[in-house]
């Protein structure tokens, strides 16, 4: 059974990522999964890393306000991130609960004697993005794809050595015709229901 | 020279803190004049608003009088320099908010009558990253050191051809030496004080 959490993170509910996000989660449903939904930002989310969570940082544990967060990310076997990418990473609602939600008793922990981190979210066995880019795929790419390789390799670092990573993505948002944008949404639940 | 150094740690008696001190003692030995942005102690506001986020393509993207404040630094700068611990191989949340809330149009890049991105900060002829890491060097290079390539890459694209990026970086800080810190600490004032 597909258990996956769906974190969404973008200011405005009129935007082609929240159409996107409603497609990710009726292509899962489609597909069987069981599924969470985080909206960063109608929650409210605190994106900044505190001086107690720097504090703490070597404690086992999140913040315990950020209990929730916690259940949901153990829970899942399946994690999509649904965002607009932006100065080629994340946008820093996301980094932030990747910051404070993925630490220490969590995402990885550090036994005594031990000189490398060890990954505690063996349960996690797929990571997917569905992201939308201002510029082109060729600029991104002279860019040295930030956002793409801390998923694909910070990330899954933390899961089980087979845990796999999907990447879909828009290039050239701005600039596209409405044809192009539709037929990617429709691509987005494809793809969600057939890895659900 | 204006040099703006942008420090991003929550902590005031962080050894970011004191890296940030001793850039901008470099600084001022050579004769430059320094702007300090210490985004935690200014409670910066991390992550970009929905207003922002409506305002963003429009006359006025800067709703808020500390981001016009920053972003009129910004535009007069000859030299960025950030100051930061490297989370996730990438930049804090709060210093990636502050690229997303100041690094706007009109100030970073404008829109040229195609919709392509110009860039708009042909001043700046000097990025300087001051990190540390938790990482030895051999895994952050694996990695694919995102923070470093958002601000060489990706910011150095909106900045002038001659802006030449430059890295100052501690490597697996948790099992440094009192001397591998102090040593750092005084690498980044020699090299901050020899910048033209």
């Amino acid at each position: 059974m597909t258990r996956a959490l769906v974190v969404y993170c973008h200011p405005l509910e009129d935007s082609l990522v929240a159409v996107a996000r409603d497609r990710v989660i009726a292509g899962l449903r489609a597909g069987g999964a069981e599924v969470r939904h985080t909206d960063l930002y109608a929650l409210g989310f605190d994106p900044g890393f505190t001086a107690s969570d720097h504090a703490n940082h070597l404690v086992a544990g999140a913040d315990p306000s950020l209990a929730d967060h916690v259940a949901d990310l153990q829970w899942c076997n399946m994690l999509v991130l649904v965002y607009p990418t932006w100065w080629s990473g994340q946008p820093a609602m996301l980094k932030g609960w990747i910051d404070r939600i993925w630490v220490n008793g969590v995402a990885w922990e550090l036994p005594e004697g031990a000189n490398r981190l060890r990954p505690l979210l063996r349960s996690l066995r797929r990571i997917v993005v569905v992201t939308t880019h201002g510029s082109s795929k060729l600029v991104n790419a002279v860019e040295g794809e930030s956002g793409k390789r801390t998923v694909t390799r910070s990330l899954r670092t933390m899961c089980h050595p087979l845990t796999r990573t999907n990447w879909i993505a828009l290039y050239g948002v701005d600039t596209l015709p409405a044809e192009r944008r539709a037929a990617f949404l429709d691509r987005v639940e494809r793809r969600l229901a057939r890895l659900a | 020279m204006l040099a703006a150094v942008v420090l991003a740690h929550p902590s005031p008696d962080a050894y970011c803190a004191a890296l940030a001190d001793r850039a901008a003692t470099g600084l001022r030995a050579a004769g430059h004049d320094v702007e300090l942005l210490d985004l935690y102690a200014s409670n910066f506001v991390v992550a970009m608003s929905p207003s922002e986020r409506a305002a963003y393509h429009g006359d006025e993207p800067m709703l808020d009088p500390q981001v016009r404040r920053h972003a009129d630094i910004v535009r007069s700068a000859d030299a960025l320099v950030f100051v930061y611990p490297t989370w996730w191989s990438g930049l804090p949340a709060m210093l990636k908010g502050w690229l997303d809330r100041v690094m706007v149009p009109s100030v970073a890049f404008r829109f040229d009558d195609a919709g392509k991105v110009r860039p708009g900060l042909g001043q700046v002829r000097h990025i300087i990253g001051i990190s540390t890491y938790g990482s030895p060097r051999p895994y952050v290079r694996l990695v694919n050191d995102n923070g470093r390539r958002i601000l060489t890459r990706a910011l150095r694209l909106s900045c002038g051809v001659r802006a030449r990026p430059r890295w100052l970086a501690l490597y697996s800080i948790d099992t440094s030496t009192v001397s591998d810190r102090v040593e750092f600490a005084a690498r980044v004032e020699r090299e901050l004080a020899a910048l033209r």
